[in-house]
């Protein structure tokens, strides 16, 4: 097949597909209660005891308090993605914090956050 | 002996079809409200990766041809382009498939360029064009090898293995539950290939058919779907981006991180590359073999039912 419109296919195929899925509502980010973050987190991490979670005011984030660490549960598209902070830096955004993993395939997530419940939160991410 | 035999690429002729089947199936889910799941990003990324692996394959085809071509020279025998020729290499090359799919669960070398396939957690007819693009740096073409040494023309081989490919596109789907009995007797379907993508326990290193299923019962890796432990899809630790550069080498820069921490032995190091996703050379992670017996653990219930042992 010629190079050209192989790329002419796979191009306009893609966005095609994209455009479609996106003005079709498939873009939206998943909404979390704290039960929906309790089961979430134990589908990542099943071994875990859950002692407590606080789910962010825009409900895509759940600080998640663990027997093995806190943790830090948040919507990935149509699901989640939960990580414990282990090894993690936080910093102040003017939405809220970053926190980035150091690692190449979860490189870190923005959290929307109130002034307040973003205090509270880097407070409960980085009390030992 | 005849150099000069040449096969269509069937993949990219089957470019139109998949992106047409991918709009069926979503139109289905749409209309239906069953089926599967779409998201757009995951979709965009599956299909970039699909696009990518397209990409890498006419860039980096020229090494496989030409290990294929010098093994070509050197074999005595010719098995021909009949119909049983073909058929022949098909079956042999689904089975090639299988066990370089095998290799690609449980050597984390060649884990790593197989990962991507795995990395969406979603299950839809984009899914199955998340494939890698770092395939020849796992060299798996030498299991290749003997098919070419038998005497099939490495065009043929090539031609086969698209054929295989394309077969499996379509059982990437939610949207069709079980085919008749004997179908899935003999063939890879949608319902052994989503246990093959499963995360849970029991579906840990299970079904790596290519299109006959008959492969995972003859060396004992087959797994049913089940109706009480629906499939949970992605990976064990499910990675947090959309970038597909990021999905592409995301686990060979988990595998040059281990190797390089201070400290190890040169075995240790190895091993990092090696030995089955999850190893660490403290115990600090599970292979699929530590996450079972924790299942079982929490699950005793479980032991002895399917992809769980009995002892």
């Amino acid at each position: 097949m010629p190079l050209d419109l192989l790329l002419i296919m796979v191009v306009g195929g893609v966005s095609l597909v994209a455009l479609i899925l996106h003005l079709t509502g498939r873009s939206a980010q998943t909404v979390l209660s704290a039960e929906d973050a309790r089961t979430a987190w134990h589908r990542h991490f099943p071994d875990d005891e859950v002692h407590q979670v606080m789910v962010s005011e825009d409900r895509h984030a759940a600080l998640v308090q663990t027997s093995v660490a806190t943790g830090l549960l948040w919507s990935f598209g149509a699901d989640t993605v939960a990580r414990h902070l282990i090894d993690f830096d936080v910093m102040e955004t003017d939405h809220g914090l970053r926190v980035e993993f150091h690692d190449f395939g979860t490189p870190g997530v923005s959290l929307a956050l109130e002034p307040r419940e973003r205090e509270r939160w880097q407070q409960l991410m980085t009390s030992p | 002996m005849s150099d000069a035999i040449s096969y269509p690429d069937v993949t990219q002729y089957a470019v139109p079809f998949f992106i047409a089947a991918i709009l069926a199936e979503f139109l289905w889910i749409a209309i239906k409200g069953r089926g599967g799941r779409y998201e757009t990003r995951d979709a965009l990324t599956s299909l970039i990766m699909g696009a990518g692996s397209v990409a890498s394959g006419i860039l980096l085809g020229f090494i496989a041809w030409g290990f294929f071509m010098l093994l070509w020279r050197i074999t005595p025998l010719d098995m021909g382009t009949s119909v049983w020729a073909i058929v022949t290499c098909f079956v042999l090359d689904d089975l090639r498939y299988y066990w370089v799919h095998r290799f690609g669960h449980r050597v984390r070398w060649v884990w790593a360029s197989h990962v991507n396939h795995h990395s969406s957690q979603h299950y839809n007819l984009t899914t199955a064009l998340r494939q890698t693009w770092t395939g020849t740096f796992t060299f798996m073409m030498v299991v290749r090898a003997p098919l070419v040494l038998m005497g099939f023309h490495p065009a043929l081989v090539l031609f086969v293995g698209g054929i295989n490919l394309v077969y499996q596109f379509w059982i990437h789907t939610e949207a069709i539950g079980k085919m008749p009995r004997w179908f899935e007797a003999v063939m890879n379907t949608p319902s052994h290939h989503r246990a093959h993508h499963g995360r849970n326990a029991r579906y840990l290193d299970c079904n790596y058919a290519g299109v006959f299923i008959i492969w995972d019962k003859m060396f004992g890796t087959f797994v049913p779907e089940q109706e009480g432990d629906r499939v949970d899809y992605g990976l064990v630790h499910n990675i947090g981006t959309f970038n597909p550069l990021r999905v592409a080498f995301h686990e060979w820069v988990g595998i040059f991180r281990d190797m390089t921490q201070p400290g190890l032995s040169w075995k240790q190091r190895l091993l990092y590359a090696v030995a089955p996703p999850g190893y660490s050379h403290d115990g600090s992670r599970d292979t699929s073999e530590g996450i079972k017996a924790k299942h079982l653990a929490r699950n005793p219930q479980d032991r002895g039912t399917p992809g769980f042992d009995a002892s």
